[in-house]
């Protein structure tokens, strides 16, 4: 809750001219908004456009949307999905190349044993679909809260509990699968 | 409402992703300085078409074909059409109703400023990719609020 208040504060002096209001909203949502065009599947280079297409729409509408919205974190999250959808739709009409799969690649295996991070990675990586891209949102600092989630997912916010409830269990299943115990590594 | 097990899965996603994927400092510099792109008392023109997403799957096949776009307001739409030249992106305009204007092409490396004519004409050429918003000072209203389009990504 006391996040939230910041957060309408932080528009208000954003919206009055203030930058460090509008510093303090990019610290805040800086994460969900680039996490939220990986999850999507966007190449950095794509996703680093999305990400400031959409900041900059914020810059552009923050005066109406200080009045008539105090969910910022809301509205840039769905912005940042439309935008990427958008991307994805004009990569297709280029026909360019498919992009690399994202979330990025962790380092090539070597002869040592990966640390457990890449190994999650790795696992995240090959998730079902719906999977990889609720837990690449999810995963982003500060973490969403469910009402951002469902927006850079295109979700209805009471589904999200039990679509991320399935989600960490696929995940943890998978995990076990290949020997790692998730919930004990840094013990 | 989390549970720990799922709470503690979370936090090493969180520290995976923070090592493998984190918001590069570029983008965060960028989105930092978006805010002195901000405009005050201009009109906003919303992107209502995009042939890029817009038109049928059907229709991409064969398609070389510039991208068609059009923005609106209450008083004008902008229609414009974008050709790739490498990695510089062409821009070709029409202002409806047709009018003459300064159009300031707003874009990653600052700003060009060109000329639509009587007609409604204008042609901007050699603007790097990345997000592009276009902001119209109608001649017919050189003291009203300006109309600005929405930022998209060429």
């Amino acid at each position: 809750m006391g996040a939230e208040i910041d957060v309408h504060d932080l528009v208000q002096a954003a919206a009055a001219g203030d930058s460090h209001g509008w510093d303090g909203l990019v610290e805040r949502f800086g994460a969900l908004v680039w996490s939220t065009a990986r999850a999507w599947g966007l190449s950095l280079e794509e996703g680093a456009d999305v990400t400031q297409t959409t900041w900059l729409r914020l810059a552009e509408q923050l005066g109406v949307l200080r009045d008539g919205h105090n969910r910022i974190g809301v509205w840039l999250a769905s912005t940042a999905r439309q935008e990427s959808l958008r991307q994805l739709g004009t990569r297709v009409a280029d026909h360019a190349d498919p992009g690399q799969k994202e979330p990025a690649a962790p380092p090539a295996a070597t002869a040592t044993p990966p640390e457990p991070e890449v190994m999650l990675w790795r696992v995240l990586r090959d998730l079902p679909e719906h999977c990889r891209r609720l837990l690449r949102v999810l995963s982003a600092v500060p973490p969403p809260d469910q009402e951002e989630l469902a927006a850079a997912l295109d979700l209805k916010v009471a589904d999200v509990p039990a679509a991320r409830t399935a989600c960490l269990e696929e995940f943890r299943h998978r995990m076990a699968s290949i020997g790692i115990k998730a919930d004990a590594q840094d013990s | 409402m989390v549970n720990p097990a799922d709470a503690q899965l979370l936090d090493e996603l969180r520290r995976a992703a923070s090592q493998f994927d984190p918001p590069p400092p570029a983008v965060i510099e960028a989105a930092r300085s978006s805010f002195t792109w901000r405009t005050i008392d201009a009109e906003l023109a919303a992107l209502v078409f995009d042939s890029g997403v817009d038109r049928p799957v059907t229709a991409l096949r064969g398609g070389e074909g510039p991208r068609l776009m059009t923005f609106s307001s209450s008083g004008l739409d902008i229609e414009v059409e974008v050709a790739n030249l490498g990695s510089r992106r062409q821009l070709v305009g029409q202002l409806v109703p047709p009018q003459a204007a300064d159009i300031d092409v707003r874009h990653a490396a600052g700003t060009t400023t060109i000329q639509a004519d009587q007609l409604g004409r204008f042609r901007a050429d050699a603007i790097g990719s990345g997000p592009v918003s276009l902001r119209c000072r109608l001649a017919a209203t050189p003291s009203g609020p300006p109309v600005v389009t929405e930022w998209v990504p060429l």
